[in-house]
This record gives structure tokens, sequence and C-alpha cells, in this order.
């Protein structure tokens, strides 16, 4: 082998000397591109890197295709609510009817209590009297003074008033004899009056029915109907005289309406009849069942039910709701206090939920699958990267390779803008533009392309110095010259003969800033101004941490999208030093 | 400079005005047939600004105003040590560097008056070799591009042609066919500059400025660069301006021989005339350090002292005074003359001024 190849070797020198260094058998030759692929497989953090960015965009692109969920799907789960619906209590007070036109004031109502219990007739508050009389167990009827005539006693004479144009002198007179008398009580025409006296005034009143005490409470079946001091005492009569043994069913009339009673466990059932009918009135029982929403009304069946459920002592129960809706309610006694509870199947986003067989990584605030959001979001994270990058680097190109190219007074002008550029603060700005289509209610689609335009311009300085400082280094090479000498026009001299020179440092940075923009756009999308809902994006699906507590306690929200900003930022980056090293010609083949 | 520097800020604007001011008085030149290049009072001056506003301050006279004539078919040498400004005059013939003041006529034609498109016709025949192979070849192009690429451009030959024409070049200039799709980066240093050679007369030009071909070569390779130089010129008639810092090289390739001492040419004349009888004193002290293989021979060698003067602030008079051996009073006020000494022998210096 070696003797051939000498022998081709002195074969070549004795044909044609100078041909003497060349050979044929030398090693394959790779062109420069090749060269540089050889040395990037070679290098273990570079291929790391590549392993990286492919997974990522299979995770993204094949993911998100392959994945049974929308990108902005929302899940929903059945949940049982209890919400508080109604108090249920034994009344052991007594309840006031007052009469229409009539004032029972509360000062009152306690004085009454107190006479009540101490069996006196008659009680006074603030100065004007009362008398009480009782019609059964615990109900009683309060009467109050209404004054209808007074007196001044002039000598032997009084001086009568009278405030009632009904009354006459017949009147006067019985007033005067009975205050002669010193009578605290006259009759006069069937009415009994009541003098009362003060030094030397003298005033007739007459009692009037002002209040009924009661400690029975009254539902009625329409809502419209509230107690009526005339029903309610003839009700509590009547059901008094069944309560001591009378005939079962009482009827009575009130206000030109008969109604008939029957009682029923302790509760009387009060009907108005009307001809044959029976229509269902009132309950009357020692049971409050009272809403706790004011805009509920609780039909008398229903009251029913729940008094007969809590006399039975029964915990759950379910009834059919006025609204067609069945509804579990549980009945929870403290005392003789019930708190009753509506249980309610409803169908609320699945938020935060854990990761399971159905969602791999959980469900996020939206109640969306965090995995396919991933995925959906690395697309946008990637595609925005990608497209801000060429813009990056086409403008970046053009304007440096034009600086570097024609150099002189285009050259400073040209850096002095990118020196502009590059004291221009971007976050504040980018922030700010953020806001302002935030105001704007601009499309999240088209807010994404104006991000990715921002980010773009926002980003090319760095690339056209980097071009410019080549070009203009390679402008001045001999070999530019030689171009020149032998006469190849401005065009490809550029494009054939500068640009390629440059193609290395520029995949290099632009592989580089690739990472830096997903990054950027990461912070911009998770302060909520770069890429908006429904679209996801790394950034956004971190976005969802925004307290304490979902951080700490719903770490499978953030942590995989962090995860996936590390490892794609990090390829990048590793592709990028490895393209470096690559490129880089004194490393060795 | 410095102290030049200072003087412009004491001086009047007449002053100043006259000295930036580039003289540019010459008797033009009538274009004889036999020579291909003739160059007449050539000046190229490089600007140097300062201050905030830029402005010029001086210059850089790389070229202070040279006159020399190729004929067709010869080979001129070009030789001065470094930074007398011998790379400076080859391009400014090529015009790859603009002229400050003087002529250049190519073939009869100034080159400076040619517009843009009647100079990219001119281009393929002037051609240059550069001195540093490495970079003189854009790495990322293949051989055989670099080679062909300009002979597309310009329509040397018919397309069904290029190929084998590039092939022709190719083997002529020591190269192999198979090494088009090779990367300047495979190759030695002589390869490449054989490439360069290729490129040059791929074009098929009358006229090659030589831009010491072979410094930057080892000796051996020197040779075979040097002899293949030769046969092409023989082959094809060319023309080479060949520039050199090598006395030996020169010696050996050209027909008249060129002295350059910080942008003049102080002495011009045939090879023959000139190693027979050097005049210039710096011409002499040049000749007296070519080494000579003969370790018993007694050389009297001429020592020059201190290093080249700045080109920006050359001494006044004869610029070679300040190291000159046989220095006389007037040599440091008047600059010297041109003065044909024998037949075709020209000299700039005092020395001769009787003659």
């Amino acid at each position: 082998m070696n003797n051939d190849l000498k022998n081709k070797d002195t074969q070549e020198k004795n044909n044609n000397p100078q041909m003497a260094l060349d050979d044929e058998q030398r090693i394959k030759v790779l062109s420069p591109g090749m060269l540089v692929f050889k040395r990037f497989i070679r290098n273990k953090l570079a291929i790391t890197g590549s392993i990286f960015i492919v997974a990522m965009f299979i995770f993204s692109f094949v993911g998100g295709w392959l994945m049974p969920y929308r990108e902005s799907e929302t899940f929903k789960k059945e949940v049982e609510m209890s919400k508080d619906y109604a108090g249920i209590s034994i009344n052991k007070d007594y309840k006031f009817v007052i009469d229409e036109g009539y004032d029972f004031p509360l000062s009152a109502q306690a004085q009454f209590v107190q006479a009540a219990n101490k069996e006196d007739e008659v009680f006074s508050s603030l100065d004007i009297a009362y008398s009480q009389k009782k019609l059964a167990e615990d109900v009683h009827l309060i009467y109050g003074l209404q004054q209808v005539a007074s007196a001044t006693a002039l000598g032997g004479n009084y001086a009568i008033e009278l405030e009632d144009s009904t009354l006459n002198a017949d009147f006067s007179a019985a007033f005067s004899d009975a205050i002669s008398e010193g009578a605290a009580f006259f009759e006069f025409g069937g009415n009994e009056y009541v003098v009362s006296q003060e030094r030397k005034n003298y005033t007739a009143g007459v009692l009037q029915p002002v209040a009924l005490a009661l400690k029975n409470i009254y539902d009625y079946a329409s809502p419209e109907t509230s107690n009526n001091l005339d029903f309610c005492m003839k009700s509590e009569i009547a059901f008094a005289e069944i309560a001591s043994g009378g005939a079962a069913v009482q009827e009575f009339t009130s206000g030109g309406v008969k109604y008939q009673m029957t009682v029923e466990n302790d509760r009387a059932i009060i009907s108005e009849v009307k001809g044959d009918e029976l229509i269902e009135y009132a309950n009357a029982s020692r049971y409050l069942v009272q809403p706790i929403y004011a805009d509920v009304f609780f039909t008398l069946e229903f009251k029913t039910k729940v008094i007969e459920l809590v006399e039975a002592g029964v915990e759950e129960f379910t009834y059919d709701h006025i609204d067609g809706k069945l509804g579990t309610y549980t009945l929870h006694r403290s005392n003789d206090v019930w708190s009753m509870k509506w249980i309610e199947e409803t169908r609320v986003l699945d938020t935060f939920s854990f990761p399971d067989s159905v969602h791999p990584l959980g469900t996020d605030g939206n109640g969306m699958d965090v995995l396919t959001r991933l995925m959906y979001g690395g697309r946008i994270s990637l595609i925005i990267g990608f497209i801000v990058v060429i813009i990056e680097t086409f403008i970046g190109v053009v304007l440096g390779g034009i600086a570097g190219y024609f150099g002189k007074f285009v050259d400073n002008l040209i850096m002095r803008i990118v020196d502009i550029f590059n004291s221009i603060p971007s976050l504040p700005l980018l922030i700010i533009l953020g806001a302002m289509m935030d105001a704007q209610r601009v499309d999240p689609m088209v807010r994404m392309m104006y991000l990715m335009i921002i980010l773009g311009v926002l980003g090319w300085p760095g690339i056209a110095r980097l071009v410019r400082g080549q070009i203009l280094s390679l402008r001045e090479q001999e070999f530019m010259i030689a171009a020149e000498a032998t006469g190849i026009s401005v065009s490809k001299r550029i494009f054939k003969h500068l640009v390629p020179n440059v193609m290395p440092q520029l995949i290099v940075i632009s592989t580089l800033s690739l990472g830096g923009v997903i990054l950027t756009e990461s912070v911009i999308s998770f302060l909520g101004l770069g890429v908006k809902f429904p679209f996801a994006s790394w950034g956004n699906i971190i976005n969802a941490v925004s307290n304490v507590y979902v951080m700490t306690n719903y770490l499978f929200v953030w942590i995989p999208a962090g995860f996936c900003i590390l490892i794609t930022v990090l390829g990048f980056n590793f592709i990028g030093d490895g393209l470096r090293d690559a490129f880089d010609p004194k490393m060795k083949r | 400079m410095a102290n030049k520097l200072k003087n412009a800020n004491t001086e009047t604007r007449e002053e100043r005005k006259k000295r930036l001011t580039i003289d540019n008085n010459y008797e033009p030149l009538v274009h004889e047939d036999k020579y291909i290049l003739e160059v007449n009072e050539l000046k190229r001056y490089f600007e140097i600004k300062d201050g905030v506003l830029q402005r010029i301050v001086g210059y850089v006279r790389a070229v202070d105003g040279i006159s020399f004539k190729i004929e067709r078919g010869t080979t001129m040498g070009l030789v001065g040590e470094s930074g007398c400004g011998k790379t400076t005059v080859g391009r400014t013939i090529l015009r790859l560097s603009e002229k400050s003041a003087g002529q250049v006529l190519f073939n009869g034609q100034e080159v400076y008056d040619l517009n843009k498109e009647e100079l990219q016709k001119m281009r393929p025949k002037m051609q240059i070799i550069f001195q540093d192979p490495y970079s003189s070849l854009s790495p990322r192009l293949p051989i055989g591009e670099i080679i062909g690429e300009a002979v597309r451009e310009h329509g040397i030959v018919p397309e069904e042609r290029y190929t084998e024409y590039l092939d022709e070049i190719m083997e002529n200039c020591g190269l192999q066919p198979y090494h088009k799709q090779r990367y300047p980066h495979e190759f030695s240093g002589g390869q490449r500059q054989r490439i360069c050679i290729a490129r040059a007369l791929a074009l098929n030009p009358e006229f090659v400025v030589c831009d010491e071909p072979v410094s930057a070569l080892d000796v051996s390779i020197q040779a075979q660069i040097i002899n293949l130089l030769m046969d092409l010129q023989d082959k094809y008639n060319l023309t080479y301006l060949f520039i050199s810092h090598d006395l030996s090289v020169v010696e050996h390739i050209s027909d008249t021989i060129g002295v350059m001492y910080l942008g003049d040419l102080v002495e011009f004349g045939s090879k023959k005339d000139i190693f027979r009888n050097p005049l210039h004193p710096y011409t002499k002290a040049l000749f007296s350090a070519i080494p000579i293989p003969d370790p018993t021979k007694q050389v009297n060698r001429i020592l020059l002292e201190g290093s080249i003067p700045s080109p920006a602030n050359p001494p006044k008079g004869c610029k070679f005074h300040t190291r000159c051996s046989e220095c006389m009073e007037i040599c440091k006020v008047e600059v010297p003359k041109q003065k044909e000494i024998e037949p075709g022998h020209q000299v700039v210096c005092h020395l001769y001024n009787d003659k």
C-alpha cells in the first residue's frame, strides 16, 4: 500500500515536477459547511441542546396535534354545594299583632310582658296607659286608651271639651258626674269610659284594642297576606277552644270572610270557606320557619313538611322544590334552633385539579388542561421566538451590511441609530405598549403580531453591530480587493463574498438570541402584557401564579411551564455555543 | 508629526491651504505604443484627519510623484524597504486605491478617466497577485468558483468552453482540475499562491501587478512560483510589475528595476545597468545587503543609520539625506531632480548634478 502510494507520488512528480505537493490520496475533502457540521455533532453539549430543542418541537407541534383537548377548552366538574337555606326555631316569645292605625312601641311591648307575667291588667309605658285582657293561654288582647274628652275644674263646675263630634251634652253631664263622684269608670251609651286625672285636668278616654300578643306563628299561603288583629284574635280563640276539648272543627268569620280551623299535631290549619270549597289560607304553630334569603318564599306545604321533619328529628331529606328542582336539605339542630342547608349539585370549572389520568398535569386556574396549554404555549413561544429572530436578523443584516460596506457617513448614521435603540429601556417600553394595547382592547391575535414586530424592532441593533463589524473587517481583506480587481459586481461582492463569511457569526448570534427572545416573551406574557388569553404561552401559563397559595400548593401548574422555558433556552444556548465552537477555524477537526 | 500638528494651530489659513494643496502640475505624457503602462508624476496621499470636525491636517505621502514606463512583455521590478509605498503604487495603478495626482496610462488610456462600465471592461486586462495567499482567497468559496467567477462575469470564454478553459488554466498554473471542489483551507501556501495566479491569469490579462507574490513563501516554493510566473509570461506575453523587497528575486525576474525610497522613485534603469552600476547611495546600500553565498568573501556593507522617516512628515530637501552616507549641504535644502546618467538609467540625487 505504502509502496503503491510512493510509486504514484513519484510518477506524478516525474510527470510534472510542480505538482509534487499534490496527491490524490488525501482523506475525503469536506466543504466548510460539512466540517462545521462534523465538529458540531462531536460536541456533546451541542447535541444535548439539539435534543432539547427537537424534543420541545415535537412536544409543541406534534403533541398539540395529538392531544384530544383544544387550546382553550375548559373542564367542569360536578360538586355538591351546601347553602344555608332556612332557620327553624320554636317561638317562646310574645309576638304582637298591632292593629292598623295604632302604635304599640317596643317599650310598651316590654311593659306588657311584665304585666302579663304578673297578671296585672293595667300597665303603662311612656305616660300612656294600657290594659290587657287574657283571652286564652298565651293570648292577650291589649287595649289602649283613646282620649275623647277633657275637663278642667273651674270652681265647682267643669269646663268640658269634646273631641269626638258624635258625643253630646249628655255625655258631658255623665263625664262631670263621674268626675265629681271620683269614679274611674263611667258608662255612657253602652260604652265604658275611663276617667283619668292630672291635677285639675281630667280626661275621658275610651278603651280600644291596640294589639294582640300571641306566641303562635302564622304562616300564610300567600306571600301578600300578613297578620291581621281581628283574624288572629278569632283564630286564637278558636284554637284555644279546640285545645281545651271543644269541637274539632271551629268556624269563625273575620273581615266578612268565613274561615274553618282544624288542628293537627298542635298545628292549626286554617282554610278559607268559599261556598263549599275550602281554600288553604294559613297555618299556625309555635315553629318559626324563616328563609335566609329575603326573596325566597316558603310554601305552606314546605313549611309543614319542615316542621314535621324537625319534630321527627330527621337530619337529611329531599324535597321537590317549587321550581321543580329536587333539592337535598340537611337539618342541623342546636338547642331549639335548627339550621337548614340546601345541598345543590352544580357544575363548576374544574380549577387547579391535581394531576390524574384525564389531566396528566392537572388543570389550571381557568379549568384548562395544563399539558395541552403547555403544548400550544410551546408552539406560540417557539413561533414568536423564530419570527422575532428572523425580523431582527433581517433588519440587522441589511442595516449592518449597509453600514459596514459603505462606511463613512452611512456607517456613522446607522451606528448612531443603533446607539439610540440600545439606550431604549425595552422592558418599560414593552410594559407601556402592552398597557396601551390593553386599553385599546386589541385582538389577541393582532396583539401577538404587534408583539413580534416590537420585539424584532427592539432586537436588531446587536445583530447590526456584529454584522457591521464583521463586514468592516472583511471589506479590507485582500480577497475583497481581489474581487474588486477581477471586476466582480458590487452585489456579487456583497452576497457571494461578504455575507457567507458573516454567516457563522450570524448563525451563532441568532441562535443565542432565540433563547433571549423566548425569555423576554415569557417575561412580558408573565406580566400579562404579551400573549393574551385565549392563546397560551409559557409565560402566561406561569402568570396563573398570582399568589403565594397557588405557588406553593399547585406546583403542577407552573413548574412544567418553567421547565419548558428552561429547557428551550438552555437548548438554544447550547446549540449557539456549539455552533460557535464548530465555526471556530482554530478548532481541530 | 506632533510638531507638525502643533504648527498647524499657529499657521494662517493661507499657509494651511497652501500646505494642504496637492501639487498636480505635470507635463502630460505622449503615449508611445511600445509601452503598455506609463506612469507620470503619480501621487497617492492619505489624509490625516484630526480634531472634532475631522479636518484634514496633513497627508501621508505614500507615493510622492513617481514616473516610469513599462514596455510590453517585460518585467519591471520595484524594490524598496518596507513602507516606502511599493504596494500603494501597484494598487493605485490598478485603481484599487484612488490617485491624488498624476497620470496612469494603460495602453495609452488614462485609467482614472474611465467610467464604471469602461473600468469594468478594463479590469480583466490588468490583474494583481497579492502578497498573502491566505487572506486573498475567500475561505467560503471553492477554488473553482474563486478562479472561475470572474471568467463567467466577464464572459472571457463561451459558456460551453468554460470548464475546459478552467481546467487548462489550472493545469498551466500547476493545479489539478479536481482541486476545483476544494476550499482554500485545504491548500498549502504555495498552492494557494498558484490559485491566486490562476485567478489573475484566467481573465487573460495583459498586465499583472505581482505584489510581493513570493515573500510569504519559503525559498523552494518561491523558486517554483517565480519560474511559473516566468513560464506564463513567455506563454501569454504578459507584462509584470514585480513588487518585492527581495533583490535577488527581482534580479532573477526583472528586465528593468525601479528603486523606491519614501514614496519617491530614486533610481530607475535596466536590470543590467542597475546591478552593474548602482548610482544612488540608497541603491548602493540596498545592494550591499544582498547576501553572497560565499563565507570567505569580504563584503563592504553600507549600513543605513536610523529607520525610514515618516512619510507624513518627510525630511526637507532630499528625503534620503537623513540616512545618506554621502550627504551634502545642498541635500538638506534642495529637492534633487531626475537625471538620466546613461540611456534609460535615471537617478534622483545631487551627487550627479554636474553630469
